[in-house]
């Protein structure tokens, strides 16, 4: 049982995960844009983050989780450093950086793909939260 | 860029040319020679003229022995390629011509002397040497006979030499006439001189004309290696200042407005003249009448009324320019101009030589313009495929997902019907979103920037990963799927998306026509510089008569549109595509109901270490 956030600008697919994630017996809140997530991250203070990879722009999911994951000594967000993050992406998508994140490079902890597979996604879910306690 | 163009000086200055030149000339002295014993024999046997035989048999003789000597001595002068060839060559050539000078001159004593009718013979003489030898040394030539002629008369003359008489018709005392003597050696000057004079022009035509040729091409050759626009305007002005014998040139082209002429390029002007200010089209002149089609010859730029900028001119010591319009398919394009530092620096000839290497130019302008133009549309079309896509998918993925859950959390609440309607909605979209994504993977595999992203890939894990992917399937079908591959890494050119689009198609296919229980065998090999891939199936097979269409877009076979398998009918147009853009081929054997083998022959980029 955890708090799960949720940064998505697409209501179907936030409708569905967090469908998903309560009928897993999780807590969801969720948010609607890069700003509004991270305003979210610092007041509901979530355990996982779940993130669309592009929002209005192609990097708006890369840049908002590198704002989260920033080593700057006076982030705002350093508390949150090592609060789990995945990242929902389209299959097949032409953007570079498909396979597998890469903590150089990456500041998300996995993918999943979209369409949404529920089994599976609860799957992932749960264990990157064990794996955090 | 170095320029050999200008290197070269007019006459006798190409080692190729002095050097065939030189064999010729050996080659006519065999004649020659013999000519001498031949000719001697006739005459006093034959026609029965009083000639001093002995002696000139000699002559004969001595022509054919040093010219053996000459040929002995011929390669041993240096390889071509190394610095002096040039001057040893001249050497050669010289010697040639001074024991040919000796010869000649004795011939013409023991013929006659003044009186020799073999006089006339030096006029081949002259011409050769014009030929092999810059000038002023033709005009020494001329001196050396003319005075060996001279001293040859006055010594007859005096008795110290002796004085053969070959045309009995002659007069006896003719040879002593001071008078005759001058005419002779006057007359001989004036026809050696004039010889000289005219051949030395027409060799500085032809050299020059070889060596705009040679400009020509070169020019050519520099502007057409690239499609990039900057470097054909940079090789452009660079070839162009070269071929003229110039250090300055640059070009301007009209912008969209067809109104300026910006400079585009410039080679040895300061960086103070290239941005003088915008060029108006209506306002110069100059470049007006070069758009409309005609070469501007300014002579003094100076002192031109229409040049637009006559301080520039001046500080930049610029005397006169030629401005050679570019002339596209369509319309003019802009104009060159070649800079000179004299007030009429240049040669007769060089407006039309500008003209022709302008023309050059356009052609290649236009083919980087086309090239840009080509890139630009292709980046737009990418870009409209990845928005489409972008934008099919969005809605696609929100309903798929939200239908699954759905399924999902109310399977308990759901009656037969309705879970029945759910599940039928799931197939459409499922197989609207794999049309979608094929339509992206076909789109994209069919820009032409895509095939410039190819590099070495490792084929092996490409391979394992798709297996892991599909093994589950499988494994559900009960289907053994086994992959058999060489240890040692094999690397092939392709990007890792394209392969893993090859290869997850043919063995995802192989494993969905697959019944429960078959069998599906992915093999690698290497083979010739190929990595040669069999994917085997017991599957359904494919139909004789569609294996020809297979590989249309769309198109499935009558066998697996029967069964009740979902797919686009795009998948093998994708691979074949990507196949290809790699550089390799596919192939496929089919036998319905029995199996399918797809091979796969893709290039190894270099050879690999064992992995």
């Amino acid at each position: 049982m955890a708090k799960i956030l949720i940064i998505d600008d697409d209501p179907d697919m936030v409708l569905a995960t967090r469908m998903c994630l309560e009928s897993g017996g999780h807590q969801v809140v969720d948010a609607s844009s890069p700003a509004e997530g991270l305003q979210k991250v610092k007041s509901e203070k979530p355990d996982l983050l779940v993130l669309d990879v592009m929002m209005d722009t192609a990097t708006a999911g890369f840049q908002t989780a590198l704002t989260l994951r920033s080593t700057d000594a006076d982030s705002e967000f350093a508390a949150f450093r090592r609060m789990p993050i995945i990242m929902l992406t389209a299959i097949h998508s032409t953007t570079p950086l498909r396979f597998g994140p890469d903590s150089e490079y990456l500041p998300v902890d996995t993918f999943v793909d979209k369409p949404l597979d529920p089994d599976k996604f609860l799957k992932t879910v749960n264990e990157l939260l064990a794996s955090r306690k | 860029m170095e320029n050999p163009l200008q290197a070269r000086p007019a006459g006798g200055g190409n080692p190729a040319d002095v050097a065939s030149a030189s064999t010729r000339l050996i080659w006519t002295r065999w004649a020659a020679g013999l000519l001498v014993l031949a000719a001697t024999a006739i005459s006093v046997r034959a026609v029965g003229l009083p000639l001093p035989e002995r002696p000139l048999y000699l002559i004969g003789l001595s022509i054919l022995a040093y010219n053996s000597l000459l040929v002995v001595l011929a390669p041993r002068l240096a390889t071509p390629d190394s610095e002096d060839y040039l001057r040893r060559l001249r050497r050669f050539v010289i010697l040639q011509v001074a024991l040919d000078w000796a010869s000649m001159i004795a011939f013409v004593h023991l013929t006659g002397g003044v009186t020799s009718p073999a006089i006339p013979f030096f006029g081949i003489h002259m011409l050769m040497v014009t030929i092999l030898l810059p000038v002023p040394t033709p005009y020494f030539y001329v001196g050396l006979a003319g005075g060996a002629l001279g001293l040859l008369s006055i010594l007859e003359r005096s008795g110290r030499l002796a004085h053969y008489n070959i045309l009995p018709a002659l007069p006896p005392g003719l040879f002593r006439d001071p008078l005759y003597i001058l005419a002779v050696i006057a007359f001989f000057l004036a026809a050696s001189a004039a010889t000289v004079v005219l051949a030395a022009d027409v060799m500085e035509r032809l050299r020059e004309r070889e060596r705009q040729v040679a400009a020509l091409l070169q020019t050519t050759q520099a502007i057409s290696s690239t499609l990039s626009l900057p470097e054909v305007l940079q090789r452009l002005t660079v070839s162009a200042a070269h071929a003229l014998r110039e250090q300055r040139a640059s070009i301007r082209l009209l912008d969209e407005t067809g109104e300026k002429l910006p400079m585009v390029a410039a080679y040895g002007l300061s960086e103070a003249y290239q941005t003088k200010g915008p060029v108006v089209v209506r306002r110069s002149s100059i470049d007006d009448e070069a758009l409309s089609g005609k070469v501007v010859y300014v002579r003094d730029a100076a002192a031109d009324p229409r040049i637009q900028y006559p301080e520039f001119i001046v500080r930049e010591g610029i005397g006169s320019m030629i401005v050679a319009p570019i002339l596209g398919r369509s319309g003019p394009l802009g104009v060159l101009r070649v800079y000179s530092s004299r007030p009429d620096g240049f040669a007769q000839d060089a407006a039309a030589f500008a003209q022709a290497i302008a023309r050059q130019g356009a052609v290649a302008i236009e083919n980087a313009l086309a090239h840009e133009a080509l890139q630009r549309e292709d980046q737009l079309r990418a870009q409209f495929v990845r928005t489409v896509t972008h934008e099919l998918r969005g809605p696609v993925g929100g309903a798929q997902s939200l239908l699954r859950v759905l399924i999902k959390t109310s399977q308990a609440s759901l009656t037969e019907t309705q879970r029945d309607i759910l599940a039928r909605v799931e197939v459409r979209l499922d197989a609207l979103q794999s049309l979608i994504n094929d339509l992206l993977a076909l789109a994209v595999s069919k820009t032409v920037g895509f095939q410039e992203t190819a590099t070495p890939q490792a084929l092996q894990p490409v391979l394992h990963r798709i297996i892991e992917q599909i093994a589950a399937e499988a494994t559900d079908k009960q289907i053994d799927l086994a992959l058999d591959s060489p240890d040692e890494t094999l690397l092939v050119r392709g990007t890792e998306d394209g392969l893993a689009q090859i290869y997850g198609n043919l063995i995802g296919n192989a494993v969905k026509f697959t019944p429960s229980g078959g069998r599906v065998t992915v093999h690698v090999a290497e083979v010739d510089g190929q990595a040669v891939t069999t994917i085997s199936d017991t599957g359904i097979g494919i139909p004789e008569q569609d294996l020809p269409r297979l590989w249309q877009e769309f198109f499935r076979a009558s066998n697996a549109r029967a069964s009740k398998i979902v797919g686009t009918g795009l998948g093998l147009s994708i691979v074949k595509r990507l196949v290809e853009t790699f550089g390799g081929r596919i192939q496929v054997h089919s036998l319905e109901g029995q199996g399918t083998t797809f091979t796969v022959w893709l290039p190894l980029s270099e050879t690999s270490s064992s992995g």
